[in-house]
């Protein structure tokens, strides 16, 4: 019995602290509910995508440990106008066919100011460039809500040709509402 | 000639307008698309009656000014405003709430055909060809 206590005491304590430390540094696990909106407009041109999923991971109090991991099917594109939608489809820009999603994987995320920023990997039309996405996270009843806004250069994923009647500059508006896993 | 023209065009729109609204329901039972919040029953009436009103004013007008090649004219017009107007469905942006916008055309564009019939169809009951009424016979040619 002694050699129990001995022995058994320290393993115990050492399991609890492990225990312990692993619970602090997991972040909390988010569903992506309905009603999330994930925005684009131009000059000439703006939409939604309507088919969104993915892994999010996020803690307010340790943004180091969360993690994005997104994708949009591209296919699932809404201008509001059949005839746009086909072309935004087609080769010339988004080629769903032979490039069906859009996918961010974040690498870091950090607070910033009220919000936070999220330093990742967008891979839009088989391109895959850094892009830092400032965000904000709002508790909810249910949950939470994501919502950000940033440009993306479509030019930099060889969508479209340079130049023509829809601006380069596109202009992404994103509201995910989230509940706990 | 104004009167029977404006009473044409009426009675044209309705129908064209009932026949829009039994068309879509087809539509919506056959495929599933759903436009009602942006092509009504009241809008689709609306429309027709207008397209019939228009068409009641520009016969009066080419009637008046042309007198017998008037109805060719009018004629020929009503049809090709009405291949026109069928660019506009292609054209126009839907609310992004909706799903596959790329059948509304579909749904829309044979409505822009139904006043032009329905006038065709029921012109001779308000305006009864000469021969039958015993009036004297207008050439044209």
């Amino acid at each position: 019995m002694k050699v129990f206590k001995k022995f058994m005491v320290p393993v115990l304590a050492l399991v609890l602290l492990t225990g312990s430390a692993f619970t602090f540094i997991a972040a909390q696990e988010w569903q992506i509910a309905e009603g999330y909106s994930i925005g684009f407009s131009s000059n000439d041109a703006g939409g939604i995508f309507k088919d969104f999923k993915g892994n999010i991971v996020f803690d307010e109090q340790n943004p180091a440990a969360s993690r994005f991991d997104v994708t949009i099917e591209v296919a699932s594109i809404n201008t509001g106008n059949g005839l746009q939608n086909k072309h935004a489809k087609s080769e010339e820009w988004f080629d769903a066919a032979k490039f069906p999603q859009i996918r961010y994987v974040s690498q870091k995320i950090v607070k910033a100011g009220s919000g936070y920023q999220s330093t990742g990997d967008l891979e839009v039309h088989g391109v895959k460039k850094a892009m830092t996405i400032p965000f904000t996270f709002q508790k909810t009843a249910k949950g939470g809500i994501f919502t950000g806004t940033f440009n993306v250069n479509r030019n930099d994923f060889h969508i479209g040709k340079p130049g023509g009647e829809v601006g380069e500059v596109i202009k992404i508006d994103v509201s995910v509402p989230v509940t706990k896993k | 000639m104004l009167k029977r023209s404006l009473a044409l065009g009426i009675v044209s729109g309705l129908l064209a307008g009932i026949v829009s609204l039994a068309y879509a329901k087809i539509y919506h039972s056959s495929l599933g698309a759903d436009f009602s919040t942006v092509a009504g029953m009241t809008s689709i009436l609306a429309g027709s009656v207008f397209g019939g009103l228009l068409a009641a004013f520009g016969y009066w007008l080419l009637t008046k000014w042309l007198r017998q090649k008037g109805e060719i004219v009018f004629n020929l017009l009503f049809v090709i405003l009405s291949f026109a107007s069928v660019l506009a469905p292609f054209a126009v942006k839907l609310p992004l709430t909706l799903e596959a916008p790329e059948l509304f055309p579909g749904m829309v564009v044979p409505m822009h055909f139904f006043p032009a019939l329905a006038w065709l169809t029921l012109k001779p009951l308000f305006f009864p060809s000469p021969d039958l009424s015993g009036n004297s016979v207008n050439k044209v040619f």
